[in-house]
């Protein structure tokens, strides 16, 4: 029993079966990217505490020794919340497909199209705000929602899978979208769509509040709901029973009666709509442009971050906001301790590679132990 | 006889559990000891440890007379120990030939320099091995292609391909059809002949009788006795495996039908490449008679009940419940008219695996009044309740109660699981396909009696199974199926067990 290594004991600790096996294995993939970002720094020879400290800072967390005129803290924060937002929305788009059995790498192109078609219908035109962005939060979930549809229909009716599916709706959309912001929409000097009026957008900028000039994420509120309403409905309701059923086991499903196409389609019009608002609080919120033929990696990362929260609404909850304050805070950190901006950006991406991976770790605990307990 | 394998003292603990409790055995070479005990009586556990996939906490194997310490399946193969799982090991788009050499390949060098896989040369050794143990497979077979009990003799051959003198079998026959487990056994004869020595484990003990030597008898974890297979009847052996005598006669009482519940016309199933697998069947089953489908594997039995249930659809044809006619009704539609369904496949069909208890119970009823409101809000309370009170009826035995997972669950209570669900439903049909496979004599008796009161309270019964005996034990009539046609129905008064196996194997034909 003894003859276990000692770090191998530690590992099964973390990741190993018990109680909060999911958070506890979550927490431990935080620690060892914060150990290799360690590590990178101290190869750079920068102070990694320092480092830490100056992402925490630039992200709002602490306070920064000086701030510049009407900024403070306050609008670290806020600006943190505003790049925050449309991870939130695109992490639960693909954990509650995931929840499903459905791997929707879609989250992009549903943000790109969603984004698009709000700023074409109501980012140019000279709309009252608030009618303006009600119908942009609209637009968002109905044409995120369309290509859900889209996808979970092929799925279900042609056993389509929807991985491919996805992967040629990304390619689709993104070239499709381009050819019309090239042709129509394109601002010759920045090369990106033309930026929407201020009326259209959900975000707020340069707002001055008090003597602070902050951006105010006005869908932030709705991103928290809908975290709330999500773990609402997979925990407690029926069609939250359906999905998770489905999802676990297909054929079970068909012979307990359930609908299965009915779900799949259900749940693609969900995580369609949870895109579809990443890609309204994205392209008309911390942005204002859609730049042509780019894909934006958020809706990548997303997978990843949903997997650090065990595909879960809170879980998805606190990795974006975990993942953002790295993905904020390292361009403070990178001016403060003079690190190329790749480098600092590169601890982020260390991040989203060890939440990916979680679940290796912990099948390899489980195999572990189970070693252990036959020794 | 000298002792090949012995077994000094083991003992093997799993968390809150002794799996095997200082068991002493020996195996003598050349002969068929067979491993007898119920599901969880440790018969596994010390066939993994002979083969490596677990090591003893306490105790000592040795082999040909000498102590080893075996400590992963390649000791174990080096040792000459091969083991054929329950569940195969298999590449499915690779031949015969390919999956048998996996892992040591002979290489030869192609124009001297590149270095290919000698398959010339490993068909024929294949094919050699083949022949010497009359297995009879064709090495160039891709294995997709070829039904179980060749799949099987691959895995066989993998062992002799790798010179295995001792040869452990995981209920080998619990996969198999009749005909096919007649041929296995006579191939495990023909081992012994040949001087291998072979392990079997298993719980049928009919073909113990038939062809084992020794039997060893597994109760709790403790060795209870290993006797002469010869000197001892069968009603002794499962006495002493299950601790208690087993009835294995369910007593029946005489009905005469008078309401009809179901009523399959001339139903018609064809599969994905359209070949026909339900030829034009129909049958009737009334209030408190069980009908009992027979046939050997793969004749269409399964796929009449699957129709049934709405799972797959039928190509021509009608099925009436009642008076009402289901055929073209959703599964749900076809539970809530009052059909109960015992699927054959526990794990993928059954269950819901990453699901606790409770809700796998409540896995057909989740949706309606009281388990679900109005608004579609699931309530709690009535799931934990329905779970305590099923538990507790059906007597399933679990680790958390409601909240255990169920993949965690032995199969004998996930089995239970299903079918305290099934009954609830309060269905006027209720569907058994393979109800016992891989059941313990205690389970298989328990679910026997189930199936009978059930009748006896005038539900009606379809139930599908390749096991003769059940058939006959518990049918009042007898739906014989070969090709995908009906062959026969008939009272079970009016069968033999014997007409029975003969309609099964298309020797008799009879149209009605």
């Amino acid at each position: 029993m003894n003859t276990t290594s000692l770090p191998k004991r530690v590992f099964i600790l973390c990741c190993g079966k018990g109680k909060h096996q999911l958070l506890r294995t979550s927490l431990f993939c935080i620690f060892l990217s914060l150990l290799a970002g360690t590590l990178l720094l101290l190869i750079l020879g920068k102070n990694p505490l320092e480092a830490y400290k100056s992402i925490l800072q630039g992200a709002g967390i602490l306070a920064k020794p000086r701030y510049a005129g009407r900024k403070s803290q306050l609008t670290d924060f806020m600006s943190l919340l505003n790049y925050t937002t449309p991870m939130i929305f695109a992490a639960l788009s693909v954990a509650v497909a995931l929840k499903c059995g459905i791997f929707n790498i879609c989250v992009s192109g549903i943000m790109v199209f969603s984004g698009f078609m709000a700023t074409v219908l109501f980012g140019y035109s000279s709309l009252n705000p608030l009618l303006a962005k009600i119908l942009v939060v609209f637009s968002g979930i109905l044409f995120g929602a369309l290509i859900g549809v889209l996808i979970g229909y092929l799925k279900h009716r042609f056993n389509m899978n929807e991985v491919v599916v996805a992967i040629m709706l990304n390619y689709i959309i993104s070239y499709v979208v381009s050819f019309f912001i090239q042709t129509r929409y394109i601002d010759p000097i920045t090369r990106q769509s033309v930026a929407v009026s201020q009326n259209a957008r959900l975000t707020l900028f340069n707002h001055p509040v008090g003597n602070l000039n902050m951006e105010i994420p006005l869908v932030f509120p709705l991103a928290l709901i809908a975290v709330f309403v999500i773990k609402f409905v997979l925990d407690k309701t029926r069609f939250g029973f359906e999905l998770k059923a489905v999802g676990s086991n297909n054929k079970a499903s068909k012979y307990a009666g359930i609908n299965v196409g009915r779900a799949v389609v259900f749940t693609m019009i969900i995580s369609g709509a949870l895109a579809g608002l990443a890609g309204v609080s994205y392209y008309l919120g911390s942005n204002a442009s859609i730049q042509p033929r780019v894909l934006p990696s958020l809706g990548f990362d997303a997978i990843a971050v949903a997997l650090l929260g065990n595909s879960s609404a809170i879980g998805s909850f606190f990795a974006s906001l975990l993942v953002m304050i790295f993905d904020c805070g390292t361009t403070y950190m990178s001016s403060r301790l003079q690190v190329l901006r790749e480098i600092a950006a590169l601890i982020t991406s260390i991040l989203l590679l060890f939440s990916a991976i979680g679940i290796f770790f912990r099948t390899l605990a489980d195999r572990m132990q189970r070693e252990i307990e036959e020794v | 006889m000298e002792n090949l394998v012995e077994f000094r003292n083991i003992t093997k603990r799993f968390p809150g559990i002794v799996a095997n409790d200082d068991i002493s055995l020996s195996v003598k070479k050349g002969e068929i000891l067979a491993i007898l005990g119920e599901n969880g009586a440790g018969k596994s556990t010390l066939m993994s440890m002979l083969f490596g996939m677990y090591t003893p906490d306490e105790g000592d194997i040795y082999i040909r007379g000498k102590k080893e310490s075996i400590t992963s399946p390649l000791v174990a193969n080096a040792l000459n120990i091969g083991m054929v799982h329950q569940h195969f090991m298999l590449v499915e788009n690779q031949t015969i030939t390919e999956n048998i050499i996996m892992g040591i390949e002979q290489t030869k060098r192609r124009f001297g320099l590149f270095p290919v896989v000698d398959l010339e040369q490993a068909h024929t050794k294949v094919q050699q091995l083949s022949k010497l143990y009359q297995l009879e497979v064709n090495p160039r077979d891709l294995i997709e292609e070829v039904p179980v009990s060749t799949r099987q003799r691959v895995e066989i051959l993998k062992m002799l391909y790798r010179d295995a003198e001792i040869l452990i079998f995981d209920e080998p026959t619990a996969v198999l059809t009749p005909q096919e487990i007649e041929s296995l056994l006579k191939i495990i004869k023909n081992l012994r002949e040949s001087g291998k020595t072979i392990i079997l484990i298993t719980h049928k003990l009919d073909e113990i009788k038939k062809i084992a030597d020794r039997c060893a008898i597994l109760c709790k974890g403790k060795l209870v006795d290993v006797l002469k297979v010869a000197d001892t009847s069968v009603q002794h052996m499962s006495a002493l495996m299950v601790g208690r005598d087993v009835s294995f006669t369910v007593k029946k009482q005489e009905h005469t039908y008078t309401e009809r519940v179901l009523l399959v016309e001339n139903i018609s199933v064809v599969s994905q490449d359209n070949i026909t697998l339900v030829d034009a069947v129909s049958f009737a089953v009334h209030k408190g008679e069980v009908l009992a489908i027979a046939g050997v594997s793969g004749n269409g039995q399964v796929e009449i009940a699957d129709a049934i249930a709405g799972l797959i659809p039928i190509k021509e044809g009608r099925i009436l419940l009642e008076e009402t006619d289901i055929t073209n009704l959703s599964v749900r539609k076809r539970i809530e008219a009052g059909i109960g369904y015992i699927p054959e496949d526990r794990h993928s069909v059954g269950l819901i695996l990453d699901f606790s208890l409770k809700e796998n119970l409540c896995l057909k009823q989740y949706y309606e009044e009281p388990y679900s409101n109005k608004r579609g809000i699931l309530q709690e309370q009535a799931m934990v309740e329905l779970g305590k009170t099923l538990i507790e009826a059906f007597d399933i035995r679990t680790s958390k109660g409601n909240d255990t997972l169920v993949r965690s669950m032995s199969g004998g209570n996930q089995q239970k699981a299903i079918i305290a669900r099934e009954i609830h439903l309060n269905s006027k049909l209720i569907m058994f396909v393979q109800p016992t496979r891989g059941l313990d004599v205690g389970a298989i008796e328990s679910i026997h009696k189930r199936i009978n009161t059930l009748r006896n309270e005038g539900k009606a019964i379809l139930l599908v199974s390749l096991e003769l005996d059940e058939v006959m034990q518990l049918a009042d009539t007898i739906l014989v199926m070969y090709n995908g046609k009906v062959q026969t129905i008939k009272k079970a008064k009016d069968l033999t067990k014997l007409e029975v196996g003969e309609y099964m194997m298309g020797v008799h034909v009879e149209h009605n």
